[in-house]
């Protein structure tokens, strides 16, 4: 009973398929990234921009779209400052556009520089959003489970996943040291200076803190049998929807047409 | 009753100290016997249990003469990890003892025995008994880490009696708790005394102690300065000079003794002491 209740229930079949198949769906959409940005036209990847379209369909279809939406944010301001520094910053022969600044200095972009910084971006932009909504239809407990029925070691599986568990969970931990540096009178808030000059009395604690609390843990885990060895039993159980063989044939015809297309290039 | 653990003449040191945790230390545990350890801060008391659980020398490392027997057998000869099922450990933090990978309590509870390979269905069925008892049922389905510091003492307490081991240690497990919180984990403490099991409990709430425990083993500086009956024990106003707290009743009762007041003994639990009053009072129970 209870072990049907602990299923993760995903009524969306995208969302519901195994880890795998969407590990495999990522791993494959970041190649075909890589290869449309060798497919350009005037030297503007325009093909491997128009398919980081996919991503948002991708993440509203799956229902992530909101939960990922802040990463994907902050994936984009990378890509844009990338866009920028290697414009304004690489220099080549052809100048695209300058903007002269109070009439005291130009800033130049050019052609060439602006191009290759586009290929970067967008392959940031591409991959690192993959990753994101990879991550975002998988449960960390759903991925671990899958990683352990595929032989992974019980301590490698409990690091891996404990890891990923305390990251909210440390998250908390600092707001509270946060607060409780701002009542002893350390300023928190304001602009960078006055944060950056908060972090230190903040993350010291936050970080020794871990470090004291791993030596109990550790026994903890033995006082529980981790280390017993022989056949574990697991409550949590991760299984296919199904539906995986259809979203696997769908991605390697996508995988296959572009690299065809590729090939097709090259050849003719 | 039998022998559950026994020390022969051990002495443990801490790696990179001189000064032994523990000296020169012979005793005996009976089995189905509640001891209560007290004794001031540094006086051995949680190095004593970590010896108990085999965690000195195995992860503390140290040096550790003499001979502890859990059983029976040698504490060295015990495969890795099953002294679990033999001998289950509560620590003092309760937010250190969950494991950190479960999503929910009953998960949490039932971590211990997916690690020993126990059925599912006798994982449910041991989980839901465990949750009742330890009265954590309404929170089975609630993540271990937004629970409160007494919820979460629970918790911990259900995961370790989960595994049904005959002793049980305990290292000041409401230290870090309000008084609703220390009530309700005495109250499974209270239970497991029931059920027979041996406990080792260090606490410095004596006068809980005093309510529960058959014996007390009172620490110094790495030995036992005094172990006896609970009442002889907490009674001895001389452990004062030790920095021994003693219960607020038996206190009281010595106070009065030293007024005058004729009491046929120093009570030391709240019971007693409103026995004693009302004999004083000539008012016997209705």
């Amino acid at each position: 009973m209870w072990q049907e209740k602990l299923r993760i229930k995903k009524n969306n079949s995208i969302h519901g398929l195994y880890p795998f198949t969407k590990m495999w769906i990522t791993f494959l959409y970041c190649v075909c990234a890589m290869v449309l940005s060798t497919i350009t036209i005037n030297g503007y990847p325009v093909y491997m921009m128009v398919s980081f379209l996919i991503i948002p369909v991708l993440a509203a279809a799956t229902g992530v779209l909101k939960k990922i939406s802040g990463v994907m944010k902050s994936i984009a301001i990378i890509s844009l400052f990338i866009v920028l520094l290697q414009g304004i910053l690489i220099k080549s022969d052809l100048i695209l556009y300058s903007l002269n600044v109070f009439n005291l200095f130009n800033i130049n972009f050019y052609t060439d520089s602006l191009q290759y910084g586009l290929v970067l971006a967008f392959s940031v932009l591409n991959m690192g959003c993959m990753v994101a909504w990879f991550f975002g239809a998988t449960d960390n407990k759903e991925l671990i489970n899958a990683f352990e029925k595929r032989g992974m070691g019980p301590k490698a599986s409990y690091v891996l996943l404990s890891t990923l568990q305390m990251i909210g969970v440390l998250q908390k931990s600092a707001k509270t040291i946060m607060s409780a540096q701002q009542a002893r009178g350390v300023e928190t808030e304001g602009n960078v200076f006055v944060r950056s000059k908060a972090f230190i009395p903040s993350m010291i604690p936050l970080i020794l803190g871990s470090i004291t609390n791993t030596e109990e843990r550790v026994l903890t885990l033995e006082s529980k049998g981790f280390l017993v060895k022989g056949e574990k039993t697991r409550l949590f159980d991760v299984k296919p929807n199904g539906k995986e063989p259809i979203a696997m044939t769908i991605t390697i015809v996508y995988v296959a047409a572009i690299i065809i297309w590729r090939v097709l290039l090259w050849v003719l | 009753m039998g022998v559950v653990i026994e020390f022969k003449n051990v002495t443990y040191t801490y790696p990179l100290t001189t000064e032994p945790a523990i000296r020169d230390l012979t005793l005996s545990i009976e089995e189905g016997k509640f001891y209560g350890i007290i004794g001031e801060n540094g006086s051995g008391k949680t190095t004593f249990c970590n010896i108990i659980r085999g965690f000195a020398p195995s992860f503390y490392k140290g040096d550790l003469q003499g001979e502890v027997l859990i059983n029976g057998m040698v504490i060295t000869d015990y495969e890795e990890g099953q002294l679990a099922l033999t001998i289950g450990y509560v620590f003092q933090n309760p937010f250190n003892q969950i494991s950190g990978v479960k999503d929910t309590v009953f998960e949490e509870v039932a971590f211990g025995l997916e690690n020993f390979g126990v059925p599912v269905d006798e994982i449910e069925r041991r989980v839901i008994d465990i949750m009742e008892l330890t009265d954590i049922t309404h929170l089975a389905e609630k993540n271990p880490f937004e629970l409160s510091g007494g919820q979460q003492q629970r918790a911990a307490l259900a995961s370790i009696i989960v595994l049904e081991p005959d002793i049980l240690v305990i290292d000041e497990p409401t230290s870090q708790l309000d008084p609703e919180g220390t009530e309700s984990v005495f109250k499974i403490i209270a239970a497991m005394k029931k059920a027979k099991k041996t406990i080792i409990l260090v606490e410095h709430k004596v006068d809980l102690i005093a309510e529960y425990a058959d014996e007390i083993l009172v620490f110094e500086n790495g030995h036992i300065l005094k172990r006896g009956n609970t009442q002889d024990v907490l009674s001895d106003m001389s452990l004062l000079d030790y920095g021994v707290q003693l219960p607020q009743m038996a206190r009281i009762g010595n106070e009065l003794i030293k007024k005058g007041v004729k009491l046929e003994y120093i009570p030391v639990t709240t019971k007693q002491a409103t026995k004693q009053l009302q004999q004083l009072l000539g008012k016997e129970d209705k």
